[in-house]
């Protein structure tokens, strides 16, 4: 066994020990609160077994593996439904961000070690009303203001900011220049005056995004992480992080077995629906297409193994499967005829075909819309052109409306 | 087996690719759609010389002692440059048949002609949409071989054929010299296949001995095939997305070239997306030979690839606007090839049920 399989199954093994009290069925019927409280209490767990963390520096609380452990404890973990996520982006891209960036190493250190236990939780403000997928054309404006800035402006759809403690922010200090050159990057607290939270229900009934308003909010300049008008290369450096992360090629929508079992369950004109040819022609297709991202996944790790670097495929993952999943959802709900119309807003999307279909459009659009992956792929994959862009070299003010 | 290639197997892919760049080129192949019985013989010359026909044979019979891996390399480049005859392939399953089922004479008698390219090989199971046909339409009765077979790939010139034949308790599998078969060649959309029928009438032939069933032994030899074709398809898929590519930033329309337009670069980027889905199902694939799951691997490359050229043919076409509907710019050479590669040893919906019978625990 490879060094990195014995890891597997230690992890594997630790995770089992973990589902009685985290898993999938104890979650089950909890309240948000509760739920919250369990995660933090699972979050603390893994740092005491020593899997939070894994491929951050020792001095700053981590293992200090590499990334192969972290993706493979990752894939691990994905199985029993663990209620992880709530700490995913403060874990996936703020505090790695703070790591790097930030200055006073006993404060980071100290945030740190309190985001792995589950004590702290960091947002990302990085959306606006105005703009998305174009990030840089931000309207939330950071003035001078004594020694220190200050903070006015709106931000949307930063998960998890009704529970942070920390966001980090990227806010225009000159809006003389253009849009990419006057940005600035900063840390803020999240419980400061001046700060709103409002949750933003989504279509599915849940609301784990939320609308952020800066209210004449007051930041120290050693909130700031980048050069006054650095602050895009340190955004884009969030956004890099992890390239290669793990991945479900089902989408994070529910495996392909699940689909089986329910063609197999139904008939149609008397027969299974698994003996349908539209409906085998669906499975095998959808095979195809995720047995091919498991083999861009497992070639990834492989050449990672052998200290060779991925090459780009590994950015198709989200772009084909969540689209691939809402098609599959659609079908799954066509399937079930008249009895498809129930619906459980509390079902999991990786269990259950109705909220995986009503979910579904949120994965084609956060961390990067199916339009910009393509043009990302485009441009630079293919070298193919940028698209015909009015604003460039205008300074910000002038950009027309 | 790694899905990693090392330098061995990646000097195959170079190599291959510079003798099919330098010697390979549209001019030789459109004239090749308007006659029948023709291949490019260059090619061929090129496959025996360079030891592809060799490749993926056992040493012991005159080959290289390579496998899936090395071949489905070599596949991928002739792909890109549009191989101008069937045979690699077809010769291929037919050695395999004769190597995993035939007896120890059989392997003497046909394999280092195979290996060498000198002897030609066909595999003859389907019967129209029925890749491998419940019951065969050549019967199989004391060493004799008789009846009409149809659009068998490199029918017309092969030497011998492995024919998947109705014997007196069903379907088996039998190899059969074609000197004096009747062959009707059939007038296609894409000539150098060498399609024909096949007309046998009290033809020797003689039985492989396979152990298990011989669909399950057809199955086998049709999905190596297929892990072979696959590799042949996504290279077509991946030369026809660089075309499109190198078009779209080179033509110019509306002030700019074309390829700023998300219409079409959107387009571009989707095939990216089919030639590496399929590239990684082909790698896969090869990696599984001798595996539990290597039929329904093989027919994820083969469903991926398949859709990934046709695709591609469509799409560089179109992104041409009328340069590409011509008969010179020979864009119609792969929207051609594509189609026969396509219906070559079983189609998608054959390959579909493969899938899901695999997927079902059904036997496939």
């Amino acid at each position: 066994m490879s060094d990195l399989e014995a890891y597997r199954a230690r992890a594997a093994a630790w995770l089992e020990t973990m589902v009685p009290e985290f898993g999938r069925d104890a979650r089950r019927g909890l309240s948000e609160a509760d739920d919250l409280a369990c995660a933090r209490r699972y979050q603390n767990a893994k740092y005491e077994a020593g899997f939070a963390g894994i491929n951050w520096p020792v001095e700053f609380g981590g293992q200090g593996l590499g990334h192969l452990e972290k993706v493979t404890f990752d894939s691990e973990e994905m199985k029993h439904g663990f209620p992880s996520y709530y700490f995913g982006i403060s874990l996936g891209m703020p505090v790695p961000i703070l790591m790097q960036f930030g200055e006073d190493k006993a404060f980071v250190k100290e945030r740190v070690l309190k985001a792995l236990k589950g004590e702290e939780i960091w947002c990302q403000l990085f959306s606006e009303p105005a703009g998305g997928s174009d990030l840089a054309g931000l309207r939330t404006k950071a003035e001078p203001d004594g020694n220190g800035w200050k903070l006015n402006g709106q931000k949307v759809w930063t998960s998890w900011a009704q529970y942070s403690d920390f966001g980090v922010i990227v806010a225009r200090t000159d809006p003389n220049v253009p849009k990419h050159k006057g940005l600035t990057y900063f840390w803020v607290d999240m419980k400061a005056p001046g700060v709103t939270v409002r949750p933003i229900k989504l279509a599915g009934g849940d609301s784990h995004v939320n609308e952020v308003f800066f209210d004449e909010v007051k930041i120290g300049d050693d909130h700031r992480m980048s050069p006054v008008g650095g602050g895009f290369a340190v955004a884009m450096a969030t956004l890099m992080i992890e390239r290669y992360v793990a991945t479900d090629s089902g989408g994070f929508g529910p495996h392909l077995d699940l689909f089986v079992e329910l063609a197999k369950a139904i008939e149609i004109n008397g027969r299974p629906a698994i003996e349908d040819g539209r409906i085998r022609q669906q499975i095998a297709r959808n095979y195809a297409m995720r047995s091919g991202l498991d083999a861009i996944t497992a070639r990834a790790m492989a050449m990672m193994q052998a200290g060779m670097t991925p090459g780009p495929e590994g950015s198709l993952n989200k772009l084909v499967s969540v689209r691939s999943r809402q098609k599959l959802s659609e079908l799954a709900i066509d399937l079930q005829g008249s009895g498809g119309f129930a619906f459980d807003d509390h079902a999991a999307p990786k269990e259950n075909w109705t909220a995986s279909w009503i979910n579904a459009p949120t994965g084609r659009i956060a961390g990067g819309a199916d339009e910009m992956l393509l043009n990302t792929i485009a441009e630079k994959i293919l070298g193919l052109p940028q698209d015909h862009r009015p604003d460039k070299g205008v300074p910000f003010n002038q950009i027309p409306a | 087996m790694s899905i990693l290639y090392d330098e061995g197997q990646q000097a195959i892919a170079t190599e291959t690719r510079r003798v099919l760049e330098a010697r390979i080129d549209k001019d030789a192949l459109l004239p090749l759609l308007e006659t029948t019985g023709a291949y490019h013989e260059g090619f061929w010359s090129m496959a025996k010389e360079q030891g592809w026909t060799a490749l993926a044979l056992p040493e012991d019979h005159g080959g290289l002692g390579l496998g899936l891996v090395e071949l489905g390399l070599v596949a991928h480049q002739a792909g890109r440059t549009l191989s101008g005859a069937p045979f690699l392939t077809s010769g291929f399953g037919a050695a395999k048949a004769i190597e995993l089922f035939g007896s120890d004479a059989q392997k003497a008698r046909w394999l280092p002609g195979l290996a060498s390219g000198e002897t030609i090989g066909a595999i003859a199971f389907a019967s129209g949409a029925n890749a491998l046909p419940a019951r065969p339409d050549i019967g199989f009765d004391a060493d004799r071989l008789d009846g009409r077979i149809g659009g068998v790939t490199a029918g017309s010139i092969a030497d011998i054929a492995v024919v998947y034949a109705e014997g007196a308790d069903g379907p088996v599998l039998v190899v059969a010299e074609l000197a004096n078969v009747g062959r009707g060649i059939v007038q296609g959309f894409d000539n150098s296949r060498c399609i024909a029928d096949l007309h046998f009438e009290d033809t020797p032939a003689e039985a492989l001995a396979v152990a298990g069933s011989a669909r399950d032994a057809a199955l086998h030899v049709l999905a190596l095939q297929a892990v072979i074709t696959a590799h042949e398809q996504t290279g077509g898929a991946e030369a026809l997305m660089e075309v499109a590519r190198d078009y779209a930033i080179t033509r110019r329309a509306f002030g700019q070239v074309i390829g700023a337009f998300q219409s079409v670069k959107h387009r571009i980027a989707e095939l990216y997306g089919l030639v590496e889905l399929a590239r990684a199902n082909c790698i896969h694939a090869a990696s599984r030979e001798g595996e539990d799951d290597f039929i329904t691997a093989a027919a994820a490359a083969r469903l991926s690839a398949t859709e990934a050229y046709d695709t591609a043919a469509r799409d560089c076409i179109q992104i041409h606007g009328g340069i590409g509907v011509t008969w010179e710019i020979g864009l119609h050479l792969h929207m051609r090839r594509a189609r026969s590669l396509a219906i070559e040893q079983g189609n998608s919906l054959f390959w579909e049920d493969i899938v899901v019978d695999g997927l079902t625990g059904e036997k496939a």
